[in-house]
């Protein structure tokens, strides 16, 4: 009996131990592919970017990673987002950061579409910029070399497909963005709306998006896409095009017409009639009283 | 005794309360002292802002509100007792109306305030009626409660014209300027006939007027939660669900009042037995129907269990704030009925301690109402402290909380020593009456 309660505790024992091994293993290692790892930023980690960074770093990391060095990430969350500043995130290569920062995993968010390349390498910039011992490796890449491309963006109606096309004007000709990576987004309201999958560019620099049919559009069904290329020799690029591609929509406004959640000035007509109704009868009843203590007075005199 | 002797006593009797004496100084100076520490607690939250309070972005109203709430249904038993009871000819009420009244308009003057407590920012109460919009309860509820604060004003001073004529007359032992306020504020009264059938027909006509006003005043602040859609306080019943809560809460007031001017005032034989007995009777019949109303409140959501509700209800009737709830049906509510229901439990001294059960348990079951339900947003609370959650008040709060309390009890206190709080023209007319009917 006994032995069997120790053999049970043991086993437990180790369970537990797996377990924990198990929890550390995928809390640390972020399996950071080999060629993402020894990417290097082609923007100067200097005060400048920092700065820039920091803005950027205040508005979308700090509720959740807190100030660098304060200690004050949100306690709440599990894993606890670690303090950036830490000897442990600084190990880490730029590329490694880098790729964290676009893919994300659970908690920590995805920021590949809502941070431009440029505006990423700026808050591992400022992440960087308390580490004293950090040596930046620039990459030779010229982000010049994006603005010789050129996207464009053709719908077609029979298939209701987006096709997209990137090409560069090299000095030595028109090139073909092969292989680039490709997102499409519909601007909406609050923000970008993804269309499909992002892909790749064939051998033509082409892409194909499929396109919803009932998407809504503007008066004319006109939405506004963004394109957004990423490759490896031209780096990101965005391009912002207007397409008759939604279904024309024309509601009114919200706050057109008399409502309760309108202004004042727009008061349904019910509501002011029986407020005005009920203070008016107040009114008169009040001017009655006092009028009968007037009279009162008035009778008490003689 | 002959009828001019009994006049005469009965003057004496009802006036014998004007006039300073150490009690009244004492207690007054107490109940000054207690608001100065209170109104210091204050003075830190209008300096440091609402922090010092447990308030925050889940739970914004907390003591503060269930106040208001418990001070506008306190306020209500004016209208029932002096007006309701008055018009539908129930006599036995008529020795309480000036009470009812007196409490009516402490409770509803002070109100107003509790709202204004609640606002870290109190300059900008203007905004409500710079920017105000009367789809807005909030506009409601200030309109209202104006309205009810003037007509209650009203209903307490114009039956009491012929009384500060006689205070006028009797008082001659008061300094010059006091015995001036009295005439300045009798009109002339002469009690010709005309004088009197203007007085009747006025207070007529307010008897008639306050009810519609006193239905809305707490309609309106029960529209404050119901014109929402929150769990817990989206509800068709809350209108009539609050204004039987608040003739609960008003009966047990005038019962405590009515236990004290008895007491102090030596008032034993104008607030008998009988006026115990009978507000005894209304104390069961107005928890009656607040507890049918109860049922119906939490029953129908709890039979059908929304997935919305049930993290509020269950909260209530089996997590953390089922303590509070069950004390308050029991103690608040369901022993007091049954107590109630024998005659011997119907005298003074019984009576004063279930109506302070029902008081204390009137105050919380406005904590139920107001607080739970913030705990529990159709968007999920997440990675959020625990204090964010969960609403603990804070020790200036909890004064703060008090403030009003203490400043209804000196309305009150002075009120009472300035007026007979027993109307002495309509006892004498009454007796005159039955001595007619002899
Ligand atoms: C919603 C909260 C949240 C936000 C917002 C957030 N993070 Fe994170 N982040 C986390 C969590 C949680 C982890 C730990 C994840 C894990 O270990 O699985 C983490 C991990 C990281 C890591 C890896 C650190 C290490 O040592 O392993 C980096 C780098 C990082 N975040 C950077 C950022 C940056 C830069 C931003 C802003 C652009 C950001 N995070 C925004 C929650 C967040």
């Amino acid at each position: 009996m006994l032995k069997r309660i120790i053999d049970l505790r043991v086993a437990l024992t180790l369970a537990v131990t797996i377990l924990y091994c198990a929890n550390d293993f995928a809390a640390n290692n972020w399996n950071v592919p080999v060629d993402k790892k020894t990417k290097n930023s082609y923007i100067k980690f200097d005060a400048a970017s920092a700065s820039q960074g920091e803005a950027i770093y205040n508005k979308n990391c700090a509720s959740c990673h807190g100030n660098p060095g304060k200690g004050n990430s949100l306690k709440s969350l599990s894993p606890v987002p670690p303090d950036l500043s830490s000897a442990k995130t600084q190990e880490l290569t730029d590329g490694e950061l880098f790729y964290i920062l676009s893919t994300g995993r659970m908690i920590m968010p995805s920021f590949k579409n809502v941070l431009s390349e440029d505006e990423r390498w700026r808050v591992i910039s400022f992440i960087r910029s308390s580490n004293k011992s950090y040596v930046q490796t620039l990459s030779k890449f010229d982000p010049n070399k994006s603005k010789l491309v050129k996207i464009n963006l053709n719908f077609d109606p029979a298939t209701h497909n987006i096709r997209i096309l990137a090409i560069a004007n090299e000095k030595s000709g028109v090139v073909a963005l092969k292989d680039a990576e490709v997102a499409l987004f519909a601007i909406r309201y609050f923000g970008r709306l993804q269309i499909g999958k992002s892909t790749k560019t064939d051998k033509d620099g082409m892409a194909n998006f499929k396109f919803s049919k009932d998407l809504p559009g503007d008066k004319a069904g006109i939405v506004e896409l963004v394109a957004k290329v990423n490759d490896e020799n031209y780096g990101e690029i965005e391009s912002v095009t207007k397409m008759k591609v939604g279904i024309p929509t024309d509601k009114p406004a919200l706050n057109k017409d008399r409502a309760i959640w309108n202004v004042l000035a727009k008061a349904p007509i019910w509501i002011i009639v029986l407020y005005s109704f009920g203070v008016l009868v107040f009114v008169l009843v009040l001017l009655y009283l006092l009028n009968n203590l007037r009279k009162l007075k008035k009778t008490g005199d003689n | 005794m002959s009828d001019q002797l009994k006049t005469e006593k009965i003057t004496t009797d009802l006036l014998r309360s004007i006039r300073l004496n150490k009690s009244f100084l004492i207690w007054m100076g107490f109940l000054g002292l207690a608001f100065l520490i209170c109104f210091g607690a204050y003075g830190l939250q209008l300096k440091n802002g609402m922090v010092v309070t447990g308030l925050g972005d889940y739970v914004s109203w907390g003591m503060y509100i269930s106040n208001f709430v418990f001070f506008v249904a306190t306020s209500l038993i004016g209208m029932l007792i002096s007006a309701a009871l008055g018009l539908s000819g129930q006599k036995w009420a008529a020795p309480l109306a000036r009470i009812a009244e007196i409490i009516a308009l402490a409770f509803a003057a002070v109100a107003g305030l509790v709202i204004v407590m609640d606002m870290g920012r109190p300059e900008r109460l203007l905004n409500v009626i710079i920017h105000g919009r009367i789809q807005s309860p909030i506009v409601w509820d200030m309109t209202v409660v104006t309205v009810y604060v003037l007509i209650s004003t009203l209903f307490l001073y114009i039956p009491l014209i012929p009384d500060l004529k006689i205070c006028y007359d009797r008082l001659d032992k008061l300094p010059p300027f006091a015995r001036n306020i009295y005439k300045l504020l009798s009109l002339n009264w002469t009690g010709s006939p005309a004088q009197k059938k203007l007085i009747k027909q006025s207070t007529r006509v307010i008897a008639i007027f306050i009810i519609p006003v006193a239905l809305a005043i707490h309609t309106v602040t029960s529209w404050l939660f119901a014109n929402t859609s929150r769990v817990g306080w989206d509800s068709t019943i809350f209108g009539p669900y609050f204004v039987t809560g608040a003739f609960v809460a008003g009966s047990a007031a005038v019962i405590i009042a009515m236990y004290f001017y008895r007491k102090n005032y030596g008032l034993k034989d104008y607030i008998t037995d009988y006026h115990f007995d009978k507000m005894g009777q209304l104390l069961v019949l107005v928890s009656l129907i607040y507890l049918y109303f109860t049922l119906n409140e939490y029953m129908v959501p709890a039979y059908k269990m929304k997935t919305s509700e049930a993290l509020h209800l269950s909260a209530l009737f089996t997590g953390i704030h089922a303590g509070l709830f069950w004390s308050v049906q029991l103690f608040g509510l369901v022993l007091p009925i049954i107590l109630l229901l024998f005659k011997k439990m119907r005298k003074p001294l019984p009576m004063l301690f279930i109506a302070l059960a029902v008081l204390i348990g009137a105050w919380f079951k406005r904590y139920i109402i107001v607080v739970p339900t913030q705990e529990h947003p159709y968007l999920p609370i997440q990675n959020v402290p625990l204090s964010f959650k969960i609403y603990t008040p804070t020790l200036v709060e909890t004064l703060i909380t008090i403030a009003p309390f203490i400043l209804v009890l000196i309305i009150i206190t002075v009120l009472s020593k300035v007026i007979p709080i027993i109307s002495v023209h309509e006892t004498i007319e009454q007796l005159e009456e039955n001595n007619q009917k002899d």
